[in-house]
């Protein structure tokens, strides 16, 4: 029997991220590569490592082959307990029924039992898809200390992006008297990060009504924060005045990575006091030849090159053969660019192969994607904003 | 599978040539190629063909391999079956604490070898760099019907007068005689300081060499052997490059010598990862205006500067203005401001404050020792 925890966190990652296009056609999205070293879900796994929590559920769904594979016993984030730990939570069987996570809520409800295991006080509630560095452990003491039902992180965007976000309207003493579903004209700029924490006993009855609902999505942010508020339950909202990106698009996916080569820097990896950390490959350090230049980038282990990176993001084991040009680039792990190709302003998925004399994206334009594994032949163009993946390409 | 034998890796004596590098800590914690110690690649050579019980016989200086080892889990050495079992020097009447050779070290650890439950064992030293399929030499060893089996290489690079081990062979690859220290060697094989032989059979040799008042592997046990023909030693040439850190400047060397694909592609090998502690740091940062040619980087970098024909270990930075050439830094080295570097060996930690210019001759490269700011 497990013993009592405090707060016990539950990670979504099991949606499809289909606006991320053919990089999750074989990924989850919280399994895509991000900042040469790392896939997106070692943020909020790091975060939770340094905030002290302990238990962590992983709710996979889509494609949970290379996640699950990428979790493993949870080591690398020190998460391999005999007291806790992280879980793969995948939907199951169960007598008479068994189904899909049909959202969020229902994803969590389905794992009541799971939950219930550790007794907790409090449950933490994150996504999958945020590139970001916080203290959950800050977030659940002001929780605790407004007393309220639930807390939801939120953070300044720019007024012209309100109408992306749930908008969180609050009172002078942070409580949250509304809630806009991406509204047009937004009374306030405090966005939702997605991030809550529920004080269990409250979240638990919230659940089992919400699924007794025929009406419901079973989602947290159309139907179990808004009927929390009619009720009349303390709503809290924490403000985070961090580093914090969406990495839900292309293109958003795309600037985060460019995010890190700015100086100074918005999201500081360096930092000691709060390591992001990734599983281990293995690769020896990463070699520049004598005909390779490199400036502005960032490049790991395992890369080899010979031609010209400028601006890009390197992960392990990408080859950049001589002549070649990676220029305002994300290039994920083990792709190769072949001689005298040209990539701009592109994504290059994991084990994609650039061909000679390839020329990939242009200087303006939307974001350019080659899937995974995907071969551009030799001498072929593609055009700013076209993806591309093994069963062919679309725009 | 698990292969029937069980590794022993014997940490080493400080070796002087090594001066400052080894001062501090053990060859076998020698930093090398820019992330590694030099017992991890003895640990991957033995994982690699399916050890999975492996001994560490640790001598003088043995913290910062502790350190780097920890509890195994990088190399998958924690398992509760198998795993690795850190042996420390400690004071007994068995135990003699301090260790004039190899033999000591073996009769120390005598309990070791009666625990493990392997036919067979192999032992190396940690002053070579190599890869080698033990499982190849276990079946060599066999098919040989030898009683002992010594790795050797015919590599030059490895030779030196007035020291090592040198093996005279014949046809059936029977080792005949062993040179050693000799003025200048007249046998082509050099012993590499690893054997194979039937765990039972050491416990015996073991047993009786320190009734007899040995304390050296070779220069007594093995030398008799040969002499008595008690038993058939036979030797196995390693079909891989070899390279030896006996002095800084084959250390110098070995570590530029990877600089070359053809020598990384000889011990790298994508398929059997070289593994080694983390240290979780993010990708290296090449900034505006960041110079680099035919150098190895890790993780953890911030250059600014010039390098050209260095290793650079995890967390240097290089900032601008500098210039690193022919260098290898270790972790965390700071190279401030317009500073010029060439043939330095910086250990760990080391700080070149701005303006230095500090340039070691190119055959016996400058040490500065770990920790200082110069």
């Amino acid at each position: 029997m497990p013993r009592k925890k405090k707060c016990v966190a539950m990670l979504l990652a099991g949606g499809q991220g289909s606006r991320l296009g053919v990089l999750t056609h074989q990924t989850a999205k919280p399994a895509i590569p991000f900042g040469g070293k790392y896939r997106i879900i070692d943020f909020p796994l790091s975060n939770c490592a340094n905030s002290g929590i302990d238990v962590v559920g992983v709710l996979t769904q889509w494609q949970p082959l290379e996640l699950n594979a990428y979790i493993g016993s949870g080591s690398p984030w020190d998460l391999d307990l005999s007291s806790g730990g992280v879980y793969v939570l995948p939907p199951y069987m169960k007598a008479g029924a068994g189904e899909w996570y049909s959202g969020t809520a229902n994803a969590i409800y389905q794992n009541l039992a799971f939950i219930e295991q550790f007794n907790p006080d409090y449950v933490l509630i994150l996504s999958g898809d945020h590139i970001y560095k916080m203290d959950y452990a800050d977030m659940l003491a002001h929780h605790i200390q407004k007393e309220a039902a639930v807390t939801i992180a939120v953070r300044q965007v720019p007024w012209e992006e309100c109408s992306r976000f749930g908008i969180m309207n609050t009172d002078t003493q942070g409580n949250i008297i509304e809630f806009e579903e991406k509204p047009a004209n937004p009374k306030s700029n405090n966005a939702s990060m997605g991030v809550y924490v529920f004080t269990w006993p409250k979240l638990r009855e919230r659940l089992i009504a919400d699924e007794r609902d025929p009406n419901s999505n079973n989602d947290f942010g159309k139907n179990i924060i808004p009927t929390m508020l009619d009720d009349g339950e303390r709503l809290t909202a924490y403000n985070f005045n961090g580093y914090w990106k969406d990495v839900g698009t292309i293109e958003s996916l795309w600037d985060a990575n460019m995010d890190l080569l700015q100086t100074p820097v918005p999201i500081d990896l360096h930092d000691r006091s709060w390591r992001i950390y990734a599983r281990n490959i293995g690769m020896p350090p990463h070699y520049i030849s004598p005909t390779g230049e490199v400036s502005g980038s960032l490049v790991t282990e395992g890369c080899l090159i010979h031609g010209s990176v400028r601006g890009s993001v390197l992960s392990a084991g990408v080859v950049v053969e001589e002549g070649a040009q990676v220029i305002d680039s994300v290039i994920m792990p083990s792709a190769r660019i072949a001689k005298g190709a040209k990539v701009i302003r592109s994504i290059i998925a994991e084990e994609a192969v650039i061909e000679a004399d390839c020329e990939v994206g242009e200087e303006t334009g939307d974001i350019t994607l080659i899937g995974n594994g995907t071969v551009v032949k030799a001498g072929d163009k593609v055009p700013a904003g076209q993806q591309v993946s093994r069963e062919g390409s679309e725009v | 599978m698990k292969r029937d034998i069980v590794g022993l890796i014997y940490t080493g004596e400080r070796i002087d040539q090594l001066r400052d590098l080894t001062r501090i800590r053990s060859v076998a914690a020698l930093p090398v190629l820019g992330r590694y110690r030099m017992i991890d690649f003895m640990l991957s050579s033995m994982i690699h063909s399916e050890i999975h019980n492996i001994g560490i016989i640790m001598q003088k200086n043995y913290h910062s391999l502790m350190d780097h080892l920890g509890s195994g889990r990088e190399w998958d050495l924690h398992g509760k079956r198998n795993g690795m079992t850190i042996l420390p020097p400690y004071m007994s009447t068995d135990n003699v604490g301090v260790y004039e050779g190899l033999l000591d070290a073996l009769r120390s650890n005598i309990g070791f070898l009666r625990r493990s439950k392997e036919r067979y064992i192999a032992v190396t030293d940690s002053h070579f760099l190599y890869s080698v399929p033990y499982e190849k030499m276990l079946a060599h060893h066999i098919d040989q019907g030898a009683d002992l089996t010594l790795l050797y290489t015919k590599e030059r690079g490895v030779r030196r007068n007035g020291a090592g081990r040198y093996l005279e062979i014949d046809d059936e690859g029977t080792v005949r005689q062993m040179e050693c220290d000799p003025s200048i060697p007249r046998y082509e094989n050099t012993y590499m300081a690893c054997f194979l032989v039937r765990r039972e059979l050491l416990i015996d040799m073991v047993d009786r060499a320190v009734s007899a008042g040995y304390h050296h592997f070779t220069r007594e046990l093995i030398t008799n052997i040969l002499r008595d023909k008690t038993y058939k030693i036979s030797g196995f040439e390693c079909p891989g490059s070899v390279w030896m850190m006996d002095s800084v400047e084959s250390y110098f060397k070995a570590n530029m010598d990877f600089l070359s694909a053809e020598n990384r592609a000889r011990i790298f090998d994508m398929d059997k990862p070289v593994w080694t502690k983390l240290r979780d740091e993010m990708p290296t940062h090449y900034k505006e205006g960041a110079d680099v040619s035919n150098s190895l980087i890790a993780d953890g970098c911030i250059i600014e500067g010039k390098v050209e024909n260095a290793i650079l270990f995890r967390g240097v930075q290089v900032k601008p203005g500098a210039s690193v050439k022919n260098c290898i830094v270790m972790q965390d080295g700071i190279i401030q401001r317009n500073v010029e570097l060439a043939y330095c060996i910086l250990d760990k930690q080391v700080t070149v404050r701005e303006n230095t210019r500090m340039m070691g001759p190119s055959g016996y490269p400058l040490v500065v020792p770990k920790g200082l700011t110069i």
